[in-house]
């Protein structure tokens, strides 16, 4: 039963995204992750016009199907109608990653103790995301946990506290590590595996709009078995592993090489091997706590 | 009118406008592949402190990508004349590369997607085959059918790519179809074209300045169903304006090259919707002159109509912009091939299976 078009306009950062949805489940699943993002004055510029509707015709009934539109345009396949919200959650990734050049985009974790910046590049597998959801269980601030978005000329780390996909055995990791986790639904089949989102934390939604100084680049690394090793990483081969792991190093050039060669400069560099998250938060906490100001919040 | 074209025309607007018109803006901008020169725009009119902050980023993002682009192009030029030079075949290089090389107005915030060459007919295949030599191949798969097409009926081999690299090489042996209504003696193009000294060391050739503006043309009205869009009719009147003021008598020029090509109509075309929609405002005597290449009233209108739908549309995604592509898709073939051709090419095109838009790539998420 189609109902009334939603309007929602919604903070993700520095980006406003209008979402328009008439997908009761969808929106639904919106309002747990994004309630408190969402603008109540307005108007508000638009940065991402986005829409979520059904495609017209007989699979409405038989396989039902959802559309991402961005500006009317639809640069993708519709996917089945039970992904409605990886689907907008990927198709936005799209849009920021194919267009912010306006900023460094780092592919990393990344997360905050105070107004100091921990940075977590990484392959996919290597463990980012969920590093980066566990850090903030325990009262880091989410800045993301897939793009580092840095503003080149001050190098600040900009936040956009959104949903942290966790894939396939990861939500059971983050659930052994807090069993009271803010998971949303489990979509077993995606393009990416089976994934289950976890909640951004309050505080850090509330602060999407403080920056933060990078001041620790930590390379992780998840290898079964292995015993938790933060070990000191030279600084040319953090450099170019910072590099090669930007979405838009190329493009943005020597604006790319001064901003990741002063991050590098600035920040004290670690490759990191874990296994265990419960430990390796421990030690990713401690280096903070030993280096930089208390973490904000309580840890729960 | 929509708020893209009133701002192409007076950028002052802007300060009249509030945060629906910005958005109803920007996608249009984005749309049209216009935000790099809409940057421009607003600078050149120092406007910049108007423009909300969030939307001025989305600009300079916009101009970075078109940036790197650019350089890329570029280097793949130098690699393709480095092979061409070694096989003594004279590259002369088209529309956006063109401009980037030349250092025309569109080059400051024009993006593009490809690289687009002129060859002797004699030497295309040639060309390709040391391309293929030397890493390139075809961009995509093409069955025989499609051999048949692009070497038989059409101006152009099959777009190559270097297994390397990511940007689009395309070798032309004409601006126009030999199969289509317009003829172009390429022999003419040669003999007008100038030799230019690009980036890296490069000399290439480029069409002459009355030549590019009805490549232009006839690329936007003849060929390819209107598809370079409203970016490509800046471009034609960015240049246009540019080498009149170098050349007073450009208009002269321009009507007696249309003539000696035979590409009146489209010259036509061009004039009237640059006039229409960004307010050329060339002589009288030329308008005049231009107007005789027009086709029958009722023709002129249907395709103004046409072309205000698909460049001028009040937003994106609306019905009748798609209605109005349709039957420019068809009127492109149809001024493309004669009717015999035409049917033949749909019910092939008809039989094949459609592919998917774009598939999922390994993006974040």
């Amino acid at each position: 039963m189609p109902l009334a078009e939603q309007n929602l306009t919604l903070d993700a950062g520095p980006f406003q995204v209008r979402v328009r949805s008439s997908d009761p489940s969808f929106l639904d699943t919106l309002g747990f992750f994004y309630r408190g993002c969402v603008r109540h004055d307005g108007p508000h510029f638009v940065d991402f016009d986005i829409r979520i509707k059904r495609p017209r015709g007989l699979r409405r009934w038989l396989q039902p199907q959802v559309l991402f539109e961005i500006d009317a345009l639809r640069p993708f396949e519709p996917q089945p109608a039970e992904n409605a919200f990886p689907t907008y959650e990927w198709g936005l990734n799209w849009c920021i990653a194919t267009s912010a050049h306006r900023y460094l985009m780092l592919h990393a974790g990344s997360v905050a103790f105070g107004d100091a910046g921990m940075i977590l590049p990484g392959h996919p597998g290597s463990g980012k995301s969920t590093l980066s959801a566990a850090l903030t269980l325990r009262g880091g601030r989410l800045l993301s946990d897939e793009f580092g978005l840095v503003r080149p000329e001050s190098l600040e780390l900009l936040a956009m506290p959104r949903g942290i996909p966790l894939k396939n055995t990861s939500s059971e990791a983050i659930l052994e590590f807090d069993s009271a986790a803010p998971l949303g639904p489990t979509y077993p089949k995606t393009r990416k595996g089976r994934v289950r989102h976890l909640r951004p934390d309050a505080l850090s939604v509330a602060q999407q709009q403080r920056t933060a100084t990078p001041r620790w680049l930590v390379f992780p690394r998840y290898l079964a078995g292995a015993t938790e090793n933060l070990a000191p990483l030279d600084k040319s081969e953090a450099f170019r592993q910072l590099a090669f792991n930007c979405f838009n190093y190329k493009l943005l050039g020597e604006t790319a090489f001064r901003a990741v060669a002063q991050i590098v400069r600035q920040t004290q560099c670690f490759t990191f091997t874990y296994s265990r998250l419960d430990r390796a938060v421990v030690q990713l906490m401690d280096l903070a706590q030993a280096t930089g100001p208390a973490a904000h919040g309580s840890p729960r | 009118m929509n708020l893209l074209i009133q701002f192409l025309r007076r950028p002052a607007i802007v300060h009249k406008w509030g945060v629906e018109d910005w958005n109803r803006f920007m996608p249009l901008a984005r749309n049209a592949r216009l935000l790099g020169r809409c940057l421009y725009l607003l600078e050149q009119h120092d406007l910049l402190g108007v423009v909300p902050s969030r939307l001025v980023d989305q600009l300079r993002g916009a101009l970075n990508q078109t940036r790197y682009v650019q350089v890329q192009a570029l280097r793949e030029l130098r690699h393709v004349v480095r092979v061409l030079d070694r096989e003594d075949i004279p590259p002369l290089v088209l529309k956006g590369v063109a401009y980037l090389v030349s250092g025309l107005p569109p080059s400051r915030w024009r993006n593009l997607s490809d690289i687009d060459l002129l060859v002797p007919k004699d030497d295309i295949v040639r060309a390709e085959q040391a391309l293929g030599r030397d890493g390139w191949q075809p961009s995509g798969d093409f069955d025989a059918y499609d051999q048949h097409y692009y070497r038989d009926w059409m101006h152009e081999v099959p777009p190559l790519v270097h297994r390397q690299r990511e940007i689009e090489v395309d070798l032309h042996h004409n601006l126009a179809p030999p199969v289509s209504r317009i003829q172009i003696n390429a022999a003419k193009l040669w003999a007008d074209s100038l030799l230019v000294s690009g980036p890296y060391g490069m000399v290439v050739r480029t069409l002459a300045p009355a030549d590019m503006l009805l490549h232009n043309a006839i690329h936007l009205f003849m060929n390819d169903e209107l598809r370079g869009g409203l970016r490509d009719v800046v471009d034609f009147r960015d240049l246009f304006e540019h080498f009149l003021a170098q050349d007073a008598a450009f208009e002269q020029l321009l009507l007696g090259r249309a003539r000696a090509l035979g590409c009146g109509r489209p010259l036509y075309y061009a004039v009237s919707t640059a006039r229409d929609l960004l307010g050329l405002a060339p002589s009288a005597a030329f308008l005049a002159e231009v107007e005789v290449f027009a086709p029958a009233a009722p023709q002129a209108r249907l395709m103004r109509w046409l072309i205000e739908q698909v460049m001028a549309p009040a937003r994106l995604g609306l019905r009748r912009t798609a209605a109005a592509n349709q039957l420019l898709f068809v009127r492109s073939h149809w001024v493309r091939m004669p009717p015999g051709m035409l049917f033949r090419h749909l019910v092939h095109k008809m039989v094949k299976a459609k592919k998917p838009a774009l598939s999922a790539a390994d993006l974040p998420g």
